[in-house]
């Protein structure tokens, strides 16, 4: 094996690796501001991605035009689901309750109930097939770089997530509405004392980690021309992980421990069969939990 | 438990298996079974979940590796139901003892994503280990239980009735007890159950164990009840139907899990003429009772509450029992 090869599985490796990244950051970003795990993310995903296919067997747009509709689709996804399943068992205000073990126990059930209905509409609806899409609309032309061949997937890839990681940072640092989701982040009496609509900062990182969630679900699925309905739910692991292993609430270390997850799945079916490919990030995840059961980035925070 | 509830249920039990022999439809029969493992399944994660509060996300791969053992035994040494039935039981706490014990000092989420990864590594084994396992294609041909010669649907109704009453009794002297008190002081504070003298780790390890024990008992029950296993009858979708009954029943209430999974595993087949809604209709009813119930049907504080009522009344009868 020379080192063609092994760059070939860096390059596969980083870009599913950053789609896990936009997953993870969806997770970690819920997570920093209501303490709950967001069970129905990779729904989301399925849901972008369908959003997507729909657009393009409907009206056929250029690629940037599904892209901007995914991202829309993917807030309205976050919106809807911040309403359905986590809103209604909002119901005081204090910290206590809203951080409380009954309240994140609701939440992760509803999610998880929401998750389900979601996937087994699509499936009612699509089938549980893989859903055929326009040939033109995959991105798998080839492109040789030298040694390695990469697809136009992997350069939009690439490109949009490194773009949407630029405007993630834009928002949760430049404007009113993330300087609102990082203060009830951090904490949710002190933003309320300073006048910040929490429900709104709630919504706000609702929606904005849903349209990451949705951008990742569409890539993927013109990437590996493969949407259907369970196809979220990979991912969706793959991205809990990544957020438990970087710290639960550290944006970055999630975006690390995505990226290495990625590359280690792909260099790893360089000596194991596609199957056991899984098993790679479970094993991190365990070592993770039981030598840094903090996360590897994770500061010293009081016990969940 | 509360005796005069217990022996109506009891007698329900008997009636509707007696109701169920005679009727002779092997399609009901399928359904009570598939039911009562169910029941098996939910009480042994409310054990963990609902008393001690260890959200467990893999129950359903401790049922896999008990059906497993229990198919393999059977179909390659030859051995019966009543070897392989401890066989798994103590293969599936075994498994689950040696890869809990080092996620036992994390806490409530660490915990849960950490049976979740174990879950799905033990279902990822079972798909690839093709030469063990035969891989999705599942195996075929395991033996019925057999009982003194009588074979056939019946016996193994009646079987796995006798199972999940003994499952439930197990369970029940557990967490009505100094036991059940002490798990419940691990899922309200476990710092401070530490702090009281309670050893939380051990305690963990134990209802950990014997909840896999008894969840490896039913999937013994599952490969020799239908036959034929494949993994995907263990994935983390059925966790989560597993979580969703004791959600639905009540949360640490062993009446609620009784009823939780009767509701979650007899609606999807009443619904079977509605065709794909029904796993809809198992969401569906998920989310409304987390909404509307959530303590859930027979929530833990009136299963308690009844339980306590009973035995007040049968030491009022009996005041030399004890004075209090």
């Amino acid at each position: 094996m020379d080192a063609s090869v092994w760059l070939q599985q860096l390059v596969n490796g980083l870009s599913i690796g950053l789609v896990y990244a936009l997953m993870a950051i969806g997770f970690t970003l819920i997570f920093g501001v209501l303490n709950v795990v967001n069970f129905a993310h990779g729904e989301v995903y399925t849901v972008g991605a369908f959003i997507g296919l729909l657009v393009i067997t409907w009206l056929a747009p250029p690629l940037w035009v599904v892209l901007l509709v995914v991202l829309g689709g993917g807030g309205l996804a976050g919106w809807g689901l911040e309403r359905l399943a986590f809103r209604p068992f909002r119901r005081f205000r204090d910290e206590a309750s809203l951080k409380s073990k009954a309240m994140r126990e609701a939440t992760l059930l509803s999610s998880l109930a929401v998750s389900i209905i979601v996937r087994e509409a699509l499936e009612l609806r699509f089938s549980g097939e893989m859903q055929t899409i326009a040939q033109r609309y995959l991105l798998q032309t080839p492109i040789q770089l030298g040694p390695v061949t990469i697809t136009d997937g992997n350069l939009i890839i690439f490109g949009l997530s490194a773009l949407s990681l630029l405007a993630l940072q834009f928002v949760l640092y430049r404007t009113r509405i993330g300087m609102g989701i990082r203060a009830v982040s951090s904490n949710v009496l002190g933003a309320q004392f300073v006048g910040i609509d929490t429900t709104r900062a709630i919504v706000a990182t609702f929606v904005v980690g849903s349209v990451l969630g949705a951008i990742a679900g569409i890539m993927v699925g013109l990437y590996q021309g493969a949407i259907f309905p369970h196809m979220g739910f990979e991912p969706g692991v793959k991205a809990f992980v990544a957020m438990v292993m970087g710290g639960l609430s550290s944006i970055p270390g999630a975006v690390a421990c995505a990226l290495l997850l990625g590359v280690s799945e792909s260099v790893a079916t360089q000596f194991f069969s596609d199957g056991w490919k899984a098993l790679v990030s479970y094993s991190f995840l365990l070592l993770t939990l039981w030598f840094f059961p903090n996360g590897i980035f994770g500061a010293q925070k009081e016990k969940m | 438990m509360s005796a005069r509830l217990n022996l109506w249920l009891g007698l329900a039990l008997v009636v509707t298996i007696a109701g169920l022999i005679a009727s002779g439809s092997s399609y009901f029969v399928q359904i009570a079974i598939t039911t009562m493992i169910f029941v098996i399944l939910s009480a042994s994660l409310n054990l963990i979940t609902g008393s001690a509060g260890l959200l467990s996300l893999g129950h359903a791969a401790f049922f896999g590796v008990g059906a497993y053992v229990a198919a393999l035994l059977a179909t390659r040494y030859g051995w019966s139901f009543w070897t392989t039935l401890p066989a798994a039981a103590m293969a599936s706490a075994l498994v689950g003892v040696v890869v809990a014990m080092p996620t036992m000092r994390l806490t409530s989420i660490y915990f849960s994503v950490a049976t979740l990864g174990i879950g799905e590594m033990i279902y990822v084994t079972l798909l690839n280990w093709v030469g063990l396992t035969r891989g999705p294609m599942g195996i075929r041909s395991i033996p019925g239980i057999e009982l003194f010669g009588w074979k056939g649907i019946e016996c193994q109704l009646v079987v796995t009735a006798a199972v999940m009453l003994g499952v439930l009794w197990l369970v029940h002297r557990l967490v009505h007890s100094y036991y059940g008190n002490s798990l419940r002081a691990l899922r309200e504070d476990d710092a401070c159950a530490d702090a009281m003298g309670i050893d939380t780790g051990r305690l963990k390890l134990q209802s950990f164990g014997v909840a896999c024990a008894m969840a490896g008992a039913a999937g013994a029950l599952f490969a020799h009840t239908t036959g034929y296993i494949s993994p995907d009858s263990f994935r983390f979708g059925e966790s989560i139907l597993i979580l969703s009954m004791i959600v639905v029943g009540g949360l640490g209430s062993l009446y609620g899990s009784i009823i939780g999974a009767v509701i979650l595993s007899v609606l999807p087949e009443l619904l079977r003429d509605l065709g794909s809604y029904r796993m809809i209709a198992v969401g569906v009813v998920l989310f409304l009772s987390i909404l509307f119930l959530p303590r859930g049907l027979v929530g833990e504080v009136s299963a308690l509450d009844l339980i306590r009522r009973q035995m007040r009344h049968r030491l009022q009868r009996r005041p030399e029992a004890g004075a209090w």
